[in-house]
């Protein structure tokens, strides 16, 4: 008694009176999420990791805005299993395999959701996937390196592009059919670059051309001036250069080119030579004229890539090499759930190749699609990114191949290539 | 939920250890290591090769320890005569060199592509859905290890004289100190110790590639220091504990705020974090906590002898 009187008048008791408001005004700011799992049932979750910012970051907000208008068609149509809706969850991985991996576990953990799309880089996807893959989550990923999908991934590993292997013997079928007699690489060290080299230099050795040099060049070096001298100085010098990398470096090393006059052709992925124009902007019509590039491709001229197009607003003649695949990604979970009735990654899953491979109806619309699948009827969805088809590893077959030509501060396209031709 | 903030904890725990080793470096003896994430580096694909050779987990941190141990004592042998920035600018050379080591000598790391499948401790012993929960127990115990160890240094004769180095070596030599052994042990502890969580974070990713260890790994250690108070461990706990509180609860922003798109939200994010660095060196450039210092007491209370006894003894 005496002990709890003696209290009353201790300085202490301001402070716990303190702590506490400051405690209830933690549950209250908090209070938002402690009610949101609850509220949000109805929806189904799904997590979106992409690059915003760091050396990625230039390739995530067309990538947002696909899954962003995906989605609204398909929840304005009325959802999927009688009316429920989709609700993204977005997070940045900072370009970091380990920013990206705690972004995960929020996906994961915070907002309960089904499935996680996106993720772009290799190595982001190489450090979430044992996470995802434990957790029992459908994993979508964008990036090229053949491990991401190899492995035991319990069939809940799909990849919405072509594996780095085929991007190599592709572009060098490419560089082939253009009758160059010799050749230099010079390619970034890089996690989804370095496995298109042996299955390029194979192509040329089998076609008979001489690969004259390889040069394997750092990230974010200050300067490539060393590296280009070696392989476009070269005496004699490559009829034609292959370059493997990202945007900001082969900046560098076209101001290089141009500044020494260099006569070898050049043929880069598009990833660099195009980057959404970015690249024309940074080093003009001039210097760019007459530079080559290739890349897995959407399917340009089919009506489902057409339609995203228009979906996204943009000028019909854009070329969204990711985004394009997001809005698969996002249109692939619709269907499948739909399918399988269920919103649980082990069984939905299953019915993606049943909804994206052959046989079936061709549909390239999501809505006509769920209302197809509902009706019974077996469909192969044909999506804006690719045909999405599916082998057992969970890795795109049947990709096409685009090769450009930068012609008057203008990307003309030159040939489109079908996967058969490409793999080995 | 409390899986997620396990795994924060468990990147908390390992930016932590990293602090712990910046502290006894830095904090303490006055040398300056921008190289932290090479040495980082070094431990982590140690521990992973020796790992993934089947060495097993404990040989594989030892070997990690070891290894990066020794890198950091030689690196402070070669800056033997070089003052703090020029220190300074080695360790950050050294950094660069672990970095383009790892990235190009494909026959051993991979390169760019990484090491996947590390193996973990005691994996397979404990249940897969408990498994988180251990690993964090482990690093806890770990850091309850050196934080108690680096206390009882920091508070030794030895703790002392590295202190009266970094604050003078002139001073310490004229009083006997030798320096240059001082400086090397110590820079080599700290490599035991950022080897170890090196090591740990090797074992938590279960795959390891360059990009793991960029620059802003260090930045973030360095954060860790200034914000919990250069010198004081508890600080740094501290200090790391409320850094990834900020970086990570900064994601939670865009889930309340619908005014922001998430790619606005991204940059506004690290903005803000920048931010709170900039006021805290304003308002609080000595940290959290300061460092500890023998204190004799007021003659109005009683004296405590046992430490005017140490005072006596070291000086």
């Amino acid at each position: 008694m005496t002990k709890s009187g003696n209290l009353i008048h201790r300085p202490v008791k301001r402070r716990t009176v303190l702590r506490g408001i400051a405690a209830a005004g933690g549950f209250a700011a908090a209070a938002p999420y402690i009610g949101y799992s609850h509220a949000a049932g109805e929806d189904i979750n799904i997590g979106v990791l992409l690059p915003f910012t760091g050396s990625q970051g230039a390739y995530g907000p067309d990538m947002r805005k696909a899954a962003d208008i995906t989605t609204k068609k398909i929840n304005d149509a009325g959802g999927i299993l009688g009316g429920r809706k989709f609700k993204l969850f977005f997070e940045d991985d900072e370009s970091s395999p380990t920013a990206g991996l705690a972004a995960t576990k929020k996906l994961l953990e915070i907002n309960k959701c089904v499935s996680v799309i996106g993720i772009w880089g290799s190595p982001i996807a190489m450090a979430i996937k044992p996470v995802l893959v434990g957790a029992n989550t459908c994993m979508m990923v964008s990036g090229a390196a053949n491990a991401i999908t190899e492995g035991d991934t319990k069939g809940l590993v799909f990849r919405y592009q072509a594996k780095a292997t085929n991007w190599g013997s592709g572009m060098a079928q490419a560089m082939v059919s253009r009758k160059y007699k010799t050749i230099s690489i010079l390619a970034q060290q890089n996690a989804f670059v370095i496995p298109m080299i042996d299955p390029a230099k194979k192509v040329f050795e089998k076609a008979g051309v001489k690969v004259l040099d390889t040069v394997i060049y750092n990230p974010d070096q200050p300067s490539y001036r060393a590296e280009v001298q070696r392989i476009f100085g070269a005496n004699p010098a490559p009829d034609a250069v292959m370059c493997l990398g990202l945007l900001t470096d082969f900046v560098s090393i076209v101001r290089e080119t141009t500044r020494m006059d260099a006569k070898s052709k050049i043929m880069a992925l598009s990833i660099m030579a195009d980057a959404e124009g970015q690249f024309l902007k940074a080093v003009g019509p001039e210097a760019a004229e007459g530079i080559e590039h290739f890349q897995p491709s959407p399917p340009l001229s089919s009506p489902s890539y057409k339609k995203f197009v228009k979906l996204m607003g943009a000028d019909e003649n854009a070329i969204f090499l990711f985004a394009s695949n997001t809005h698969d990604q996002i249109c692939t979970l619709a269907m499948a759930m739909e399918k399988a009735k269920s919103t649980e990654s082990l069984v939905f899953t299953k019915e993606i190749r049943a909804v994206c491979n052959p046989p079936g109806e061709l549909v390239n619309d999501v809505v006509e699609a769920l209302g197809k699948i509902r009706a019974g009827t077996k469909i192969n969805f044909d999506g804006a990114g690719s045909s999405c088809d599916f082998d057992a590893q969970g890795d795109q077959i049947n990709r096409s191949y685009a090769v450009f030509k930068i012609v008057g501060g203008k990307q003309v396209l030159q040939d489109v290539i079908k996967e058969p031709e490409v793999a080995l | 939920m409390v899986s997620y903030l396990v795994t924060i904890l468990s990147l908390v725990a390992i930016i932590s250890i990293l602090g712990l080793a910046l502290n006894l470096q830095w904090g303490l003896c006055g040398m300056v290591n921008f190289g932290i994430a090479g040495f980082f580096a070094l431990g982590a694909y140690t521990a992973a090769l020796v790992d993934l050779a089947g060495a097993g987990t404990l040989v594989a941190t030892v070997a990690a320890a070891a290894v990066c141990g020794i890198a950091c004592a030689l690196v402070a042998l070669v800056s033997l005569r070089l003052s703090d920035e020029y220190l300074a600018i080695l360790t950050l050379g050294f950094g660069e060199v672990v970095r383009l080591v790892v990235l190009n000598e494909e026959w051993l790391t991979h390169g760019s592509l990484g090491l996947p499948g590390i193996p973990r401790p005691f994996w397979g012993l404990i249940p897969e859905e408990q498994y988180e929960y251990w690993f964090l127990g482990m690093l806890g115990g770990v850091i309850l290890l050196l934080f108690l160890a680096l206390e009882k240094l920091l508070r030794s004769p030895f703790g002392r004289a590295i202190r009266a180095v970094r604050e003078d070596d002139v001073v310490a030599a004229t009083l006997g100190k030798d320096v240059v052994k001082l400086r090397v042990k110590v820079f080599a502890l700290g490599g035991v110790i950022i080897g170890i969580a090196g090591a740990f974070h090797s074992f938590y990713m279960t795959y390891i590639d360059p990009s793991q260890f960029s620059a802003i790994l260090t930045a973030y250690v360095f954060m860790a220091v200034i914000a919990g108070g250069r010198a004081s461990n508890s600080g740094l706990l501290l200090g790391s504990v409320g850094l990834m509180a900020v970086i990570e609860g900064t994601r939670f922003l865009k889930d309340i705020f619908n005014i922001f798109d998430a790619t606005q939200l991204s940059a506004i994010r690290l903005i803000l974090i920048g931010l709170g660095l900039i006021l805290l060196l304003i308002f609080r450039p000595q940290g959290c906590f300061a460092e500890y210092r023998l204190k004799i007491k007021k003659p109005e209370k009683e004296p405590r002898k046992a430490s005017v006894q140490t005072e006596t003894r070291t000086t």
